[in-house]
């Protein structure tokens, strides 16, 4: 036991470019009003287009009279269902592995039904934005509302409302079985049961969805769209009937997508109406569109049982979640298997019993949101942590520490977690930084502090057997080309791959140019998702820039008359490492070494492809098996001041502590850990989506609220560097991992404080009073 | 869309000039905060726009002869910083300060903030304890003068009618024995929607109040003043088990609802807190 | 669809368009101008995404008429600086990685650029206030806090 507490110190190599907050190289075009987002373009005789929406969450569709619309003066394209080539697809589950068992039936524009209020019915497209919302006014639909259903636990109910087209509305179940859970109650001196619920929030980043699409040489489909992956070519191409190389997907500098980019947005709406026309095609969601009818994070009611011995040690952990996955399928089987693995948290607990179902309801769908299913049972495990704690007078941090999982320690579905695990260290961190409670500033004010562990995975699920390409090559001048299919979408995708190459062939970030995002030109990367891209991306760049260095170090060697083993790079100079005895002035400038390999032919580029772990699917039914490669483990503190009488919560004090590996750029690390504890905050404190009946009574942003610049305060970051990750020189990933535990750590701060717990987000002033017994 | 025409008066003859010519069918228009968005909506299809916002004889605010006035197009931040009202009538100023971001106070104007007649109108409980009137100016060129707490008829329904500008407001420069006190909550710190707000000003004689003036906004359908709050607090020392009783006052005077932003219970409990304690506030 | 002219200064060079009474100067600086760093998040003053500074304050776009700019100066991020000449707060913005996927930055800067004019030594809690406008879905703020402050710092020397 001693042996795994012990603090590791671990000195982190000092690299030349990696681990130094240089500025990102897409900053510049950013403050300077250069860089142009999906919606910045604009191509002669460009048409905009319109989506028109179900007026039901839940209704038949009985016809669409497209006639008065398309007679309209300026329209040039009115679309429904029958006008699409394909406009059913059925999408198993996983990309690159065939994956049975589930299916998601979507339909590109709605026939026969309409399942949430957000469902596309028809599109138009007319040489103004003005003419084409008049014409989506004039297209006539008749619906004959149906009753739906918008409560998931109704929903399972068999006999409940069909939201889909089979008569059961749970898509799937998974189930965690380790040990024997009524041996383990009986174990227990304390059990504490809760039933948490979760709201469904939306990702409101500042970009709404967007897209121009044109048709270029070669009848090419080409579509330049705010996604996070381009790799939709290929069912844009299905939809259309077209071979894969007709459609070219682009993403530019992406104004934010935490998952809501994720799945196809705009892009296949617009190939159809370019393929129509022939003309260029322009289409923006509304923010108001973007709230109402694009995917949300999925609203959970989790009900956890656990147990405890006297001393704290947890012996039992019970826990069923049902997920709301809204009107389709779209990612729920994935975020649900991701809470699965996720439901116990980074502890140790002897015996486990977890049952998880997604069920489709008529509310707006659910799908990928920062934390894919990790954030929501965070919520109730990190809660059930402090009620135990309190009933057995331990201090949250006490109780956790007699419980964090170590390096070596298994999950509950066996899954040994072999790379570095230092959520105790982060917690003890973060507590240290949170420091003595501050002084009320008045009678009426309770000051409380909370922290909570998390832990998320980076990498995609290993039986998807997932990969990326990048190419790195070396222009004739000695300046660096890197070409990745990498989607940046704000977290410095791309500019990581810049540090990387740079670090590795000895030349600063200015000499290196980053193409990214191209399905036609450059190497495919894969998803920006799973926060994935700096594991993935970064190491096959990394292995790509090492393949290049080989060639310079072997022509270089040649020159030098020694092995390549003895050299090293810097500053733009190759030269022998200083422990070999050599002659002093046997240096060479990489541009003539660059320049001899061109003289001999020598090949100075490379496309490098990275292989994550490549597993098989688990076992379901007892959830046993490994599906991640990595985890990033951290901990949040916080302390709040919460006014009594009218429920109002300041939040005075954040800290974030991770393992982040290797901090690659520590701007950026700091970046998404401080940018994560607001999204998080956001969680715990105001956010909702609320719908009446599957209506959205939230679809502004003066309804539905995120965290303005005073509503939090500066957030304090600590980054321990333990190198034990696996993406290049040993990071972990951040973007999603950041997010994780902040809203339980919001709700234990305000549980101190009042001595009332809050089991559903967000925890609002008003749900603070009733629980005070003031209302 | 209906093809809106639009004018922008130079001044106030040319103001009244056009009114004269346009009557009813005139929607005015100064900071545009409310009334852009209604019209992006569809909630608003004016057939004619008078621009009022860049018009300097509306912009104004003065302390004359015991009374302090303030020009209707009179931007929000003016409002929030002038050294005038932070003076006289600081819970206006307070109400300003908070009303949207600074973004929209640069644009939004204290009469559009009125005319609109949001229950939620930010600057209207300030101004119903300040015994505010507004200053109306009719198409046929006469003006008139509406006391605020007569102005608000009904939910987003005005004494204002159609044709007719919002010219000025005003109300007597407050004596050194009142105190004020004000609170707005609201679910964030920034571009918030009124939940629930209390203003009071209270002409105090040593403990005992003489005169109590109590308003409350986001808890009615119009921004209202808590005649029970005032007639129940006058003539009384103010201690405080008064203040409980009062507490009990103003719940059965308010009308609260339920909405996305709270329900009529917490709205109905924290306008009882919030009026306790700006009532201390004030006397302090 | 009734349209008027108007002629707006923008980032001092003064620029014409034919605009209905519905137009916004956010529409008009995207459409007429090419203006397209002033972005579009919301359309109704909720985001700060279209800040802009009009004459000498800064407003939403979205909620400002095309026709009600007519005449005054407008500037956008562009008229805040350039590469051959950078405002202090494009400096310290990039080198504070206060700018991850960059939305909000036009309109942030623009805030920020109006809160130093007014008030060139503002403390933090000032710098949140006056930036409370203007959401952003990445940074969490406080490197954008981090960077006004020091851009303040540097204007002094």
């Amino acid at each position: 036991m001693l042996e795994k507490i012990k603090k590791k110190t671990v000195t982190r190599p000092d690299y030349r470019i990696i681990g130094k907050p240089l500025p990102r190289h897409d900053a510049w075009g950013k403050v300077f009003a250069e860089t142009k987002y999906a919606n910045d373009y604009k191509l002669p005789d460009m048409l905009y287009a319109k989506v028109l929406r179900s007026r039901y969450p839940a209704a038949k569709l009985l016809s669409i009279d497209t006639r008065e619309a398309a007679k309209l003066s300026g329209v040039a394209a009115v679309m429904t269902a029958k006008d699409v080539p394909h406009n059913e697809t059925v999408t198993r589950f996983g990309q690159t592995h065939k994956v049975g068992g589930f299916e998601g039936l979507y339909r590109v524009l709605a026939e026969k039904k309409v399942r949430f209020r957000g469902d596309a019915v028809a599109l138009v497209a007319a040489k103004s934005l003005a003419i084409a919302e008049e014409a989506l006014g004039l297209i006539k639909v008749k619906y004959e509302p149906l009753e739906g259903v918008f409560d998931p636990v109704e929903a399972m109910k068999p006999g409940a409302y069909p939201v889909g087209e089979d008569e059961s509305n749970v898509i799937c179940s998974y189930k965690v079985r380790k040990g024997d859970i009524a041996k383990g109650f009986d174990l227990a001196d304390v059990i504490v049961e809760n039933t948490y619920r979760v709201p469904m929030v939306d990702h409101a980043y500042l970009e709404p969805e967007s897209g121009v699409a044109w048709l270029d040489d070669g009848g090419v489909i080409t579509i330049r769209a705010a996604t996070q992956v381009i790799e939709h070519f290929r069912g844009i191409a299905d939809v259309l009937g077209l071979p894969h190389n007709k459609v070219r997907v682009i993403a530019p500098m992406v104004g934010g997508g935490f998952g809501g980019k994720e799945d196809i947005t705009v892009e296949t709406y617009l190939a159809l109406l370019v393929w129509k026309t022939g003309k260029p095609v322009s289409l923006t969601y509304t923010r108001e569109e973007s709230i109402i009818a694009h995917s949300k994070r999925h609203p959970y009611v989790m009900k956890y049982k656990t147990g405890a011995t006297k001393d704290g040690k947890l012996v039992a952990m019970e826990a069923e979640m049902i997920s709301d996955a809204g009107g389709y399928v779209f990612l729920s089987p994935w975020v649900l298997l991701y809470s699965t693995v996720n439901a116990t948290g980074p502890y140790d607990i002897t015996h486990v019993r977890v049952d998880c179902h997604a069920v489709l309801t008529n509310n707006t769908f659910s799908s990928a949101n920062r934390g894919f299913g990790a954030p929501q049972p965070c919520f109730a495990y990190e809660s059930q942590l402090d009620e135990i704690a309190k009933q057995l007078n331990l201090s949250p941090l006490e109780i956790r520490k007699k419980n964090y999982l170590h390096t070596g320690d298994s999950l509950a579905t066996g899954r040994v977690l072999e790379h570095s695990v230092e959520t105790e260290q982060t917690a003890e961190k973060a507590m240290e930084a949170l420091g003595s409670p501050s002084q009320p500033g008045s009678p009426s004010e309770k000051i409380g502090q909370g922290m909570a562990s998390g832990m998320m995975s980076y990498g995609r699920m290993t039986f998807l057997h997932d990969t990326s390409r990048s190419y790195v090559s070396l222009e004739m001048d000695g300046s660096v080309t890197v070409k990745c299919g990498v989607q940046d979408i704000g977290g410095g995708q791309a500019s990581s791959l810049a540090q990387i190459a740079a670090e590795v062939l000895g030349v600063s970030m200015e000499d290196v140019t980053v193409y990214i995002g191209d399905s036609a030109l450059t190497p495919l990367a894969g998803t920006t998702t799973a926060t994935r891209q700096l594991y993935m991306s970064g190491n096959a760049t990394y292995k790509a820039a090492m393949a290049v260095r080989d060639n310079l170090f072997n022509k270089a060697a040649d020159i030098l008359d020694t092995a390549p083993e003895n050299l090293d790079i810097k500053d733009r100079k190759i030269f022998i490492k200083p422990d070999i005895k050599h002659d002093p002035d046997r240096v060479l400038a990489f541009d003539d070494v660059v320049k001899a390999c061109a003289a001999d032919g020598v090949q100075l580029y490379n496309v490098a492809q990275f292989n994550a772990p490549a597993r098989e699917l688990i076992d379901f039914q007892t959830g046993q098996g490994q599906v991640f490669a990595d985890f990033t483990f951290g901990t949040h503190a916080m302390e709040v001041a919460v006014d009594v009488d009218t429920g109002k919560v300041n939040v005075l004090k954040i800290v974030a502590c991770y393992d982040v590996g290797q901090a690659i750029n520590p701007l950026s690390a700091e970046g998404q850990l401080e940018g994560g504890a607001l999204y998080g905050l956001g969680y715990g404190m105001i956010e909702e989506v609320i719908l009446d009946k599957g209506n959205t009574l939230t679809p502004s942003l003066a309804e539905y609220l995120i965290p303005t610049s005073v509503d939090a305060p500066d957030v304090k970051t600590i980054m321990i560097e333990s190198g034990g990750g696996v993406g290049p020189f040993g990071a972990k990933g951040l973007g999603e991992p950041s997010c994780v535990s902040v809203a339980p750590a919001f709700a234990n701060a305000v549980s101190d404080a009042t001595g009332v717990r809050i089991y559903d987000l967000p925890v609002t002033p008003e749900k603070i009073l009733k629980a005070l017994g003031k209302i | 869309m209906t093809p809106t025409e639009y004018v922008k008066p130079g001044d106030l003859s040319d103001l009244r000039q056009v009114m004269a010519e346009y009557k009813a069918r005139a929607t005015v228009i100064a900071g545009g905060t409310n009334l852009i968005p209604e019209m992006r909506n569809g909630e608003e299809s004016p057939e004619l726009l008078i621009d009022i916002s860049d018009m300097t004889e509306l912009s104004f605010i003065r302390e004359n002869n015991g009374s302090i006035a303030i020009g209707a197009a009179t931007t929000i931040a003016e409002v929030a910083s002038s050294p005038v009202l932070l003076d006289n009538s600081p819970i206006l100023a307070s109400a300003a300060k908070q009303l949207g971001n600074p973004l929209t106070r640069n644009r939004a104007t204290l009469g559009g903030n009125l005319a609109n007649a949001s229950p939620c109108a930010d600057t209207a409980p300030p101004l119903l304890a300040l015994d505010a009137a507004v200053e109306i100016l009719s198409p046929g060129g006469k003006t008139r003068q509406v006391p605020l707490n007569k102005f608000f008829l009904g939910y987003k329904f005005t004494d204002l009618v159609k044709g007719e500008v919002l010219t000025g407001i005003t109300f007597p420069k407050p004596n050194d024995s009142t105190k004020g006190s004000h609170t707005k909550i609201g679910l964030r710190n920034a571009a918030s929607i009124c939940v629930a707000s209390i203003a009071v000003m209270l002409d105090m004689d040593g403990k005992t109040c003489r005169k109590a003036r109590v308003a409350a906004g986001s808890v009615a359908p119009i921004p209202m003043r808590a005649y029970r709050v005032e007639k129940f607090l006058e003539g009384k020392e103010i201690n405080a088990p008064l203040l409980e009783e009062c507490m009990a006052v103003v719940k059965e005077e308010i009308s609260p609802i339920s909405d996305i932003r709270g329900s009529l219970e917490y709205r109905s409990y924290v306008t009882s807190m919030i009026l306790k304690r700006n009532i201390k506030r004030a006397l302090k | 669809m009734k349209t008027y002219p108007v002629e707006i200064n923008v980032n001092g060079e003064w620029r014409k368009a034919e605009v209905t009474a519905h137009d916004t100067l956010l529409d008009a600086l995207r459409d007429s101008f090419g203006a397209f760093e002033v972005k579009n998040g919301c359309a109704q003053g909720d985001c700060g995404a279209c800040t802009v500074i009009l004459n000498d304050k800064a407003v939403n776009a979205c909620l400002t008429l095309a026709l009600q700019a007519d005449g005054k100066n407008v500037t956008t991020l562009k008229g805040v600086g350039t590469p051959d000449n950078p405002h202090p707060l494009q400096q310290s913005f990039v080198e504070h990685g206060a700018i991850q996927c960059g939305f909000c930055t036009p309109g942030m800067v623009v805030s920020a650029k109006a809160l130093l004019d007014k008030n060139p030594e503002p403390n933090r809690n000032e710098i949140r206030e006056g930036i409370s406008g203007n959401l952003c879905r990445c940074t969490g703020y406080t490197k954008i806090v981090e960077a006004i402050e020091n851009a303040s710092l540097r204007r002094e020397k």
